[in-house]
């Protein structure tokens, strides 16, 4: 029960930071934010795939891999084209930091209490980045091709939050 | 006489050369139709066709995607980003089809 606290606890935090950023972020650094907020999900996503119990769980953390790869696959390859390098920045670094807590405390749950915390800090996650989307990156991004992108991708991040939803409600 | 038989030989060229009698009714064209896949929706989502039509799903999302009909009447199976899925409506009959990695994306297909 601690565990899932201490866990619950880093996810607020990991949340809070979305809308804490200070100053409005440039393109370069929604770039790195973009790609660090991916980066995170496929690495939860990875250690899920091989230590969930559940297959509905196992097939939407393959399915988070995939597709969080593919975001940052386009994102990259557009920030490259634009000539923009991601410049990491608070909230990018705190992602990071956030979810190497994320995935050093999955590591240490296994079989049902493994799978209720993946798929709680999902739901936490994918609503984080879209309030993040929604207040912070959307508005802000100046570059019309960067701002596509982030309109392009917002369906994904609601998909995948209702997704895991549903998978929350049959794990109660 | 001789400008007769080369006047009529030309004529039976002619005529073989129309080839099959053009009155004789053809079968009606079958129609191509397109659902772009992206942001997570079928464009369109619901699509009326006629039986002997063909739709081509085209994913011009970032994510691998599927066609799969609910009742298991046809299936694409994984179609990539930028690749597409071709599929000939030949049952008449209103078939639900869902995305079997994204459950909420829906579409329709009716065929008449």
């Amino acid at each position: 029960m601690n565990k899932l606290f201490a866990l619950g606890t880093a996810l607020v935090t990991s949340t809070l930071c979305f809308s804490a950023q200070a100053a409005a972020p440039d393109d370069a650094q929604i770039a790195a934010i973009v790609v660090a907020a991916n980066q995170v999900d496929i690495n939860a996503g990875q250690l899920a795939k091989s230590k969930a119990e559940s297959k509905d769980v196992k097939a939407f953390a393959e399915r988070m891999v995939t597709d969080h790869t593919g975001v940052n696959k386009s994102a990259v390859d557009l920030v490259t084209r634009l000539n923009v390098k991601p410049e990491e920045n608070e909230t990018s670094r705190t992602l990071k930091s956030n979810g190497a807590d994320t995935v050093k405390k999955l590591k240490a749950l296994k079989g049902k209490a493994f799978d209720k915390a993946y798929v709680d800090n999902e739901v936490t996650y994918h609503q984080a980045v879209l309030d993040a989307l929604d207040n912070t990156l959307i508005p802000n991004a100046k570059n019309e091709e960067l701002k596509s992108l982030l309109v392009k991708v917002r369906p994904a991040f609601v998909a995948h939050l209702e997704h895991a939803k549903h998978i929350q409600s049959t794990l109660q | 006489m001789a400008a007769c038989r080369i006047a009529t030989a030309i004529l039976l060229a002619a005529w073989l050369c129309m080839g099959p009698d053009t009155n004789t009714a053809e079968p009606a064209k079958s129609t191509v139709h397109n659902v772009t896949i992206d942001a997570m929706k079928y464009l369109p989502d619901r699509l009326t066709v006629h039986a002997g039509d063909t739709v081509v799903w085209i994913n011009k999302d970032l994510f691998p995607h599927t066609v799969t009909e609910v009742n298991g009447r046809f299936d694409s199976h994984e179609i990539k980003p930028n690749a597409s899925w071709r599929y000939v409506a030949k049952k008449r009959g209103e078939f639900a089809y869902v995305c079997t990695l994204h459950p909420s994306m829906k579409g329709a297909l009716l065929v008449e």
